[in-house]
């Protein structure tokens, strides 16, 4: 038995691990289309991420936001939904935490962080209602709202920051500083800045990872993703799980807009986001929605992030780029299904018996 | 309201709508063939991306728009690629494809020229060769000569769905392409047509009007949500041509109301919130219409054939 | 006498399964072919193949003499085929006409030629006797006119050899004698015919010669007047059957169950209807007479328009699959792929599922106790004879049969009152099949009851104590198993608007 479950294991991990050395290929073409050294290229990536210290420390630090990302978009791809509005979620729930950084004043710290992060999190679940509202009562296109929603979001926020909460003193568009007591509390300032979201992270993966694998709820949850009218014949109430799916994965998305605020901006700039919530949807349709998986992937495309800072300034490499290789490996993984059967009559084809196919 | 405005206000509608409109009888193709396609602002943008790139090394607006056509082609044909032959989850291609091609262009163009604005390329903004008829003549010059072919589009699209052969074919392989194959019809190369060939074509088109036929260069995003529209459009207007481009029209007509109000802001709106007003008229659109019994029944379910079975 | 097909040493291999091995298949020119065996024989497979929707891994066709290599059904059309599938291949939306041409459309000018295409189609009707209404819309018409449409396809397409799939599973008793009726027209013209079917009535009324099918390799060919149906039946089974021979009645006074008057949108009219305690209550009726629904309905899956449900004595008020399941009502749907099952997880998880939440299970009200999840599987797939073994494998992989004694042995040993049935012997093969009812009959007797909808008359005369009969939505008659006939309940099939009559 214990030969099939690795076998089952191992058929699992193949389509992402392919998906993953495929998008290499192209990317190193690409590279090459313009005139750069893929080699160079990742070696930079590298070299900016894991290479030094103060990298290694940054990386981490930016992989928090990224993995809450993905931790959403996971929960709805748990109960066969797409979650892919992650990014305005995000955008949206830093508003709400920076407004309640900014303005509630006279706190302490003690109150004044999670109440700030609460912020984040309930405009994040806030922004998630609309769709999953239409989507359950009048099965609107769920990715179609999500996408209009992300470039209101953005909108928005950018209307919020001008016309009500712009600090004048600013250089580029911006909110005014959040109050120091709503701060993230650091770990380390230096060689590289840590905050506590770190925990918050590990706790939240915690969480997910007993409640995916260990709870009755995650087995019906895994019900739903897998075969919604089945579940929903056995007694399983579905609309539930995805109405909660996609609202708690607002929240978490909300959480990761409020961390950047509160933790690494202290203000909310306008476009801080390079792209995070679009991120987590690769990092967890790859990693089959496990936490573990999850956080490696967070880490990788964090070191992508800034890594490409040092492939910018060494190679002159546009740091558009990564929204290049999230394209390319979305791309890529609509396709399993295909690249699934390859892996598996690779590993099912045996000697002597003719397939014409 | 004055003559004027309303009259600016009508050229600027038509002129908005062209893309929104080409984009989606694309798309109705697509999705009537049975696959959904939500990757039509990666499309338009490869085109509009194209159109430049070619027009700047030819110094040719007609040729940039076969270029545009063929960069959109390449898309759709990725799409068709995975949805059709492949049998991979549509939504998803739809999805990455716009990611990538967003991401391709904007990184092509400032690994090319720069910055994330192309320079100026000639264009086609105007027909001229109608300045001379009396009357409606000068009207008629203010907009692209793509517009025109985008009219024409509208009629062969009505004209093929209704009349023809092809076109019932392609109801049929969207509904039941079980039922299409059994009766003969090859599925997967009518499907690979109606993706790559028609719905890349007209999403070059688009693309090209986008970026050649309204202004005279490339910018990053410059679709800005009309893919999107075009969806919605498809959707709205229960994959029927009249319907399509009404719906069409509609959005045109927001995002006119939108770039009138940039200029002219008599309300005093923050500009970004004004920008909001195409979005907030496909989400209000969606809110208000409900499931359709008109749908291709078989629209994003994979047919794979048979000896690709697992 | 000429062999209009030949098929000679086909082998099908799938990835997990061989579903032809070394088959050989003559079809004499104008004799109509009986192609049977059980579900899963291959019998569809072998056709899929004749008519150009699979390669074959080995072996060859030949089509009138001559050697033939189908890569579409386009090839199979032109070398003068059709087929008529079991689930029927027609565009709801489009005409009788548009669907009886799709794939040759008459055309002028590259346009299609509407005016032309309905003048063939009347042609073809009256040619055949079908009287098609050219332009109605497919999804508007009875489902015997539907198969009509494909049969004319197939004419149109100037077929010589036809094949039918398992043409008579929607039809009415009258409809079926029509159809061999028109068969026999066929035959008389000179067309062959080959018939896929697992009927015996069919078999045996219908065919000249029968090709037997088991396992995916050929028993035996026979001349039809040379057997008989317990003889075909051995051949296709390979030993005797003995569906609910031998039955006992446990029936009881008590009433499990009780429909006083329920309608649902236009499927179920004014039912109403007891279930006794211990007792087999059939459902009888063409397929969609509205026994899905009062299956469903029963099982809290729908909730009624109007009309009770008294499930125990209580009546229903709040309609959930899972509190009537909570209540010891076990439900096996008709669908069991897209239903009762989640094909995606292993047998154990399916074995558990719609029972999670049960005390057993649970570790401190929110953790599942996974031990006693494997424990479960490990107890089922013993005691129903599941196979294969392992409660890890994935539940797709499991053939039809094993499948739906994962659903049944889930149900059934659940249920405490009463279980519901949908069809459960649809696409299973007859072993599983006897052990199913076998475990309907023992619940029985322990005082449980059961609602069975079947489309498989024979069975429901076998192993039932009482049978309703449904047409249109209606209760059209309720007749005790044991003294009734096919044709009293096939006249009840179709005698919808008359009186309907409360099961006592």
């Amino acid at each position: 038995m214990t030969t099939k479950l690795s076998r089952d294991k191992m058929l699992s991990v193949l389509p992402s691990l392919l998906i993953i050395l495929i998008a290499v290929v192209l990317i190193s073409i690409i590279l090459l289309a313009t005139g750069a050294n893929p080699i160079l290229f990742f070696m930079n990536l590298f070299k900016g991420s894991f290479g030094t210290k103060r990298g290694l420390i940054n990386t981490i630090s930016k992989a928090v936001p990224i993995c809450l990302s993905a931790f959403a978009v996971a929960l709805a791809n748990k109960v066969g939904v797409f979650n892919i509005g992650v990014e305005g979620q995000l955008v949206f729930g830093a508003l709400g935490s920076a407004i309640a950084g900014i303005y509630l004043q006279e706190l302490p710290a003690i109150i004044h962080v999670p109440l700030a992060l609460f912020g984040g999190i309930l405009f994040g679940m806030l922004y998630a209602y609309l769709p999953t509202w239409m989507y359950i009562k009048q099965q609107a296109n769920l990715m179609v709202v999500f996408i209009m929603m992300n470039n209101l979001a953005k909108l928005f926020s950018t209307f919020v920051i001008i016309a009500l909460i712009q600090d004048p003193a600013s250089m580029v568009t911006a909110s005014q500083p959040i109050q120091k007591s709503a701060y993230l509390p650091m770990i380390m300032t230096s060689p590289g800045k840590l905050n506590i979201s770190v925990f918050i992270l590990i706790a939240v993966a915690i969480l997910i990872y007993v409640f995916f694998y260990k709870t009755v709820y995650g087995y019906e949850m895994t019900a739903c993703g897998v075969n919604g009218e089945a579940a929903d014949y056995s007694g399983i109430n579905t609309r539930k799980y995805i109405k909660w799916a996609l609202i708690l994965g607002g929240a978490l998305a909300g959480l990761a807009g409020a961390i950047e605020v509160q933790g690494t901006y202290f203000k909310l700039y306008d476009g801080f986001s390079p792209g995070y919530g679009f991120d987590g949807i690769p990092i967890a349709l790859l990693s089959n929605n496990n936490p573990l998986f999850m956080m490696v992937g967070s880490l990788l495309f964090a070191a992508l992030r800034v890594g490409s800072n040092t492939t910018q300034i060494e190679q002159g490499i546009s740091g558009e780029i990564v929204t290049v290789i999230q394209g390319i490996l979305v791309t890529l993984i609509a396709c399993e299904y295909f690249i699934r059967y390859i892996a598996k009559r690779s590993m099912t084809r045996k000697k002597g018996r003719r397939m014409t196919i | 309201m004055s003559k004027v405005i309303l009259l600016t206000l009508t050229v600027s509608l038509l002129r908005l709508t062209v893309p929104i409109m080409t984009m989606a009888l694309g798309n109705m193709f697509c999705e009537r063939a049975g696959i959904m396609n939500l990757g039509a602002e990666g499309m338009m943008i490869a085109g509009a991306f194209g159109a430049v790139v070619g027009t700047y090394f030819t110094g040719n607006p007609w040729l940039g728009v076969l270029t545009a056509v063929l960069c959109s082609m390449i898309v759709s044909g990725i799409h068709s690629l995975i949805s059709v032959e492949f049998g991979g989850i549509q939504n998803i291609s739809g999805l990455g494809l716009n990611m990538l091609s967003a991401g391709l262009t904007s990184f092509l163009c400032r690994s090319i020229f720069n910055t994330g604005i192309t320079p100026s390329v000639a264009s086609i903004q105007t027909a001229g060769f109608f300045k001379n008829i009396p009357v409606i003549g000068h009207f008629l010059s203010q907009f692209s000569p793509l517009a025109y072919i985008s009219v024409v589009v509208i009629f062969v699209s009505w004209f093929i769905m209704s009349k023809t052969v092809l076109g019932m074919h392609i109801v049929a392989v969207g509904d039941d392409p079980k039922a299409a194959e059994t009766a003969g019809i090859n599925v997967w190369r009518l499907r690979h047509f109606c993706v790559t060939v028609l719905c890349g074509a007209l999403a070059g088109l688009a693309g090209a009007y986008l970026s050649i036929g309204q202004l005279s260069f490339f910018m990053e995003d410059m679709t800005a949500g009309k893919g999107m529209l075009a969806v919605i459009a498809v959707k709205m207007g229960r994959w029927n041509t009249k319907y399509v481009v009404a719906m069409a029209l509609l959005f045109g007509f927001f995002d006119a109301l939108q770039a009138q109000l940039q200029i002219n802001n008599v309300l005093h709106i923050a500009p970004e919130l004004i920008q909001t007003i195409p979005y907030l008229a496909g989400i209000i659109t969606m809110l208000l219409s409900s499931r359709s019994k008109d749908n291709p029944r078989a629209l994003r379910v994979p047919y794979v054939k048979n000896k690709y079975i697992i | 006498m000429e062999y209009a097909v030949e098929m000679r040493g086909i082998t099908m291999q799938f990835p997990a399964v061989r579903a032809n091995d070394n088959v050989d298949f003559s079809v004499l020119k104008g004799e109509i072919h009986a192609l049977v065996g059980e579900n899963g024989a291959g019998k569809s497979t072998l056709m899929n193949i004749l008519y150009g929707l699979y390669s074959p891994t080995a072996g060859e066709v030949y089509v009138n003499g001559r050697k033939t290599e189908f890569h579409s059904a386009l090839d199979a059309i032109q070398a003068g085929i059709g087929m008529v599938h079991q689930h029927f291949m027609l565009i709801p939306r489009m005409t009788v006409a548009e669907n009886v041409v799709l794939g040759a459309e008459p055309r002028k000018n590259r346009l299609y030629d509407r005016k032309q295409a309905g003048k063939e189609v009347e042609q073809l009707s009256a040619q055949y006797d079908f009287s098609l209404p050219a332009r109605a819309i497919v999804r508007d018409i009875s489902l015997g006119m539907q198969q009509r449409v494909e049969i004319a396809k197939a004419l149109y397409r100037k077929a010589d050899i036809i094949i039918l799939d398992e043409p008579t599973a929607v039809l009415t008793p009258q409809e079926i004698d029509e159809l061999g009726n028109m068969l026999q027209q066929l035959k008389s013209i000179g067309k062959t015919i080959i018939i896929i079917t697992h009927k015996m009535k069919e078999i045996m009324d219908f065919s000249d010669r029968i090709t037997v099918l088991r396992a995916g390799k050929k028993v035996i060919t026979v001349n039809t007047e040379e057997t008989d149906a317990n003889q075909i039946t051995e051949y296709m089974v390979g030993r005797e059957v003995h569906l609910g021979q031998g039955r006992k009645s446990y029936s009881q006074e008590e009433v499990m169950l009780e429909f006083q008057n329920v309608s649902y949108q236009d499927k179920v009219k004014n039912v109403s209807f007891k279930l006794k305690k211990g007792e087999i209550l059939g459902i009888a009726g063409i397929d969609n007479s509205g026994q899905k629904e009062i299956t469903e309905l029963a099982a809290g899956i729908l909730t009624p328009d109007s009309g009770k449900i008294i499930h125990n004595g209580m009546e229903v008020k709040i309609y959930s699959a899972k509190e009537i399941k909570e209540s010891g009502t076990g439900f096996v749907p008709q669908d069991r792929h897209r239903h009762g099952l989640v094909l995606g997880m292993s047998v154990e998880d399916n074995l558990l599922l719609g029972y999670q939440r049960l005390a057993e299970f649970r570790n401190k009200k929110v953790f599942l106790n996974r031990k006693a999840v494997s424990d479960n599987a490990i107890d089922k797939i013993k005691n129903y004879d599941i196979r294969p073994t392992d409660r890890t494998v994935l539940t797709g992989k499991l053939s039809g049969g094993n499948q739906q004694k994962v659903v049944v042995a889930r149900e059934s040993s659940r249920a405490k009152r009463m279980i519901i049935a949908d069809q459960p012997s649809r696409g299973v093969d007859i072993g599983a099949t006897e052990l199913i009812y076998q475990i309907f009959s023992d619940a029985c007797k322990k005082g449980e009851s059961v609602l069975l909808s079947s489309l498989e008359l024979d069975e429901i005369l076998a192993v039932t104590d009482r049978i309703m009969v449904v047409a249109e939505g209606w209760v059209t008659g309720v007749v005790d198993s044991s003294k009734t006939t096919r044709t009293e309940i096939g006249m009840m099939m179709v005698n919808s608007a008359s009186k309907q009559e409360v099961a006592e």
